[in-house]
């Protein structure tokens, strides 16, 4: 069920609990406030793979320092496993890849995982025991012992996974993982979330790129300017609305223009489809009557499913859009939805 | 624990990489190593009779005083000061103090420079985050750099002053442990100027800012040591302020005359330039605490 950003307690249950986050930044002497995040409540279930999506500046990374620890709240709360975010030892059983990372390059991998394990509380031995295991499964066994000044960004960002899992982590945060990372590592990084979703590991993604996201998450919140507009399920927010796309033979395009000029042709290169927008299935099947009974052949009927990314960009679009909103440069010839519904306001 | 000590490992390996705490470390060596093969003396009845250094030879002497006035003893035709051989105690103290205030100085300006940007790696995005992501406090992070920082810093200065106090240990056949007293000095007054560099660092993130301000700290206080001088010149206001200066910055030319004292196994005059130094160091990295753990990173 989509639904907008709602009230959250927290709750031990939870993996992630926020509640009435607020984060404001301050210049010196308290000039230039800038709000990165507004009353934020967002929930994470155990065992979720939950993506958060947003543009620049949209409050995402600072969500991710907040639930961390590393910047403090204005007001409200956050837990960890219901632990305040405050307390360090909420942070125990807790893996993080942070964006743009950066390893002392003296150290080799496997120095870099045996400093890092030893500060998640790790004991010597089983960092050495788990380790090589860990390179193995990022594909840098053979960098071993190699100085991270020799790695590229790719292999640095696969050590910073293989760093955030170190600890066996029952809570992953991920800050845009596969960043500078090659189509094929990509897909590796990606087929290792998925992996790891299978052993329970609840996985926080910040990410850019929506098609992983999609992919990957079950479930997905946009953060807009501080605040949470819109959470669910990617299938959720991905489908259909009552969309259709019908294509018909070429050479009744002119006939159906003369018969039906309410119809509008679809947004495609070879314009024998056209498209409307049906509530239900009656009124899909009556728009079907409706050109059999006039000797119109239809040879396919899609419904149209929306992209993560299309949707993303609707979302966002409409916010913008809407008074007060920051003007966009381009705007989007679909229709588009209230900004009353799409932030569920 | 098992994180104190991973901070410190970090903190030691980073430091050991680079270049300039390679480059002291091989001038420490090359420095006793000179001494050991170029110094060569011959010492009869307690005096040095002669003394070779890299193949030139000299014959210390000092001049002869009067037992009950001090005054100098002079020939009483030629009006020449009367010199004799320099006794050995005379020459290891000499030795002594030129090797205690060179690493005094050495110690703590070269260790506060090769130090100062660890501070920066310390806080650096990207880096700093990750660390305060474990879980770990953040005071025991940064107990854990500062604990590091300081024991390179202990090691590179007792490597400096032990080898070369062997040295002459060796040469003279005097051993006088007391003077090595003087390592505690030099790294405690190293840990005080550290201080400025890191309330700076994790305050602005800004080390280069932080060692500028302790260099000019050091600067500034040789002008405070001239306190007896310099007040009575001054209007009462403007002596107000400057004795408060006084007992504000470290004293650290001061401690200079602590140190060599130590080094002549003399009694200390005065601990105070010490004291003071030692409250201003541990009233800034109190601060340095207080920022760190409120900072937003």
């Amino acid at each position: 069920m989509v639904s907008p950003g709602s009230e959250t307690k927290i709750d031990s249950s939870l993996a992630i609990a926020t509640d009435a986050l607020c984060k404001v930044y301050s210049g010196p002497f308290g000039r230039r406030k800038v709000t990165a995040l507004n009353g934020l409540s967002i929930q994470v279930q155990q065992g979720e793979i939950y993506g958060l999506l947003g543009p620049n500046g949209a409050g995402k990374t600072t969500l991710l320092k907040l639930l961390l620890g590393i910047v403090s709240p204005t007001s409200g709360s956050a837990s960890l496993f219901g632990k305040s975010v405050s307390l360090a030892s909420a942070r125990w059983g807790v893996g993080f890849l942070p964006e743009n990372h950066r390893f002392p390059p003296f150290l080799t991998a496997m120095q870099t995982l045996v400093v890092y394990g030893r500060l998640a509380g790790l004991e010597k031995m089983t960092i050495h025991e788990k380790a090589p295991s860990l390179l193995d499964q990022v594909g840098l066994r053979q960098w071993s012992d190699a100085r991270l000044k020799e790695f590229s960004k790719g292999m640095m960002q696969r050590l910073g996974i293989a760093q955030a899992l170190m600890n066996n982590p029952a809570l992953l945060f991920l800050d845009e993982p596969t960043d500078g990372v090659d189509p094929i590592g990509r897909r590796q990084i990606r087929d290792l979330l998925v992996s790891l979703k299978d052993t329970g590991m609840t996985i926080f993604l910040n990410s850019h790129l929506l098609s992983e996201v999609e992919l990957v998450c079950t479930r997905v919140g946009i953060l807009h300017r501080g605040k949470l507009v819109k959470t669910g399920s990617v299938d959720d927010l991905t489908r259909a609305s009552g969309r259709y796309q019908i294509q018909i033979a070429e050479n009744q395009k002119s006939e159906l223009t003369e018969l039906f000029p309410d119809l509008h042709f679809a947004n495609r290169s070879d314009e024998t489809w056209i498209q409307f927008d049906a509530a239900d299935a009656s009124e899909l099947n009556l728009q079907i009557d409706r050109l059999r009974n006039s000797g119109i052949q239809i040879l396919s009927i899609v419904p149209q499913v929306q992209t993560l990314e299309s949707r993303f960009m609707e979302i966002i679009g409409d916010i913008d859009d809407s008074p007060g909103g920051i003007p966009r440069f381009e705007k989007r010839t679909e229709d588009v939805e209230s900004t009353d519904k799409a932030s569920g306001s | 624990m098992k994180q104190f000590s991973a901070t410190i490992l970090l903190t030691f390996r980073e430091l050991w990489a680079m270049r300039i705490t390679q480059g002291i470390f091989v001038v420490t060596t090359i420095a006793w190593l000179l001494l050991t093969f170029a110094l060569n003396l011959d010492v009869i009845e307690g005096s040095i009779a002669a003394l070779r250094i890299f193949g030139f030879e000299a014959t210390p002497t000092e001049a002869i005083r009067d037992a009950v006035t001090g005054e100098l003893l002079r020939d009483a035709e030629t009006g020449n000061v009367l010199r004799e051989a320099l006794s050995l105690d005379q020459f290891v103290l000499g030795m002594n103090q030129m090797v205690f205030g060179a690493s005094y100085l050495f110690g703590t300006l070269l260790g506060l420079f090769a130090t100062m940007p660890l501070v920066n790696g310390f806080v650096e995005q990207g880096r700093i985050d990750l660390m305060l992501s474990k879980p770990v406090s953040r005071a025991k992070l940064l107990t854990g750099h500062i604990a590091g920082v300081w024991a390179i810093v202990a090691m590179l200065v007792t490597y400096l002053v032990v080898a070369i106090w062997l040295v002459i240990s060796f040469k003279t056949r005097l051993w006088l442990p007391h003077y090595l007293r003087s390592i505690a000095i030099i790294v405690i007054m190293f840990g005080v100027m550290y201080s400025i560099v890191l309330a700076i660092g994790v305050w602005m993130r800004s080390t280069g800012l932080g060692l500028v301000t302790a260099y000019g700290c050091i600067f500034f206080s040789g002008i405070l040591a001239a306190k007896d001088q310099i007040v009575p010149q001054l209007t009462d206001f403007t002596a107000a302020i400057f004795v408060g200066l006084y007992h504000i910055v470290p004293n650290y030319i001061e401690v200079i005359s602590i140190v060599a004292q130590l080094g002549s196994n003399e009694s200390v005059n005065s601990w105070y330039p010490l004291v003071s130094s030692v409250v201003f160091g541990a009233t800034v990295y109190g601060i340095s605490y207080v920022i760190f753990l409120r900072k937003d990173y």
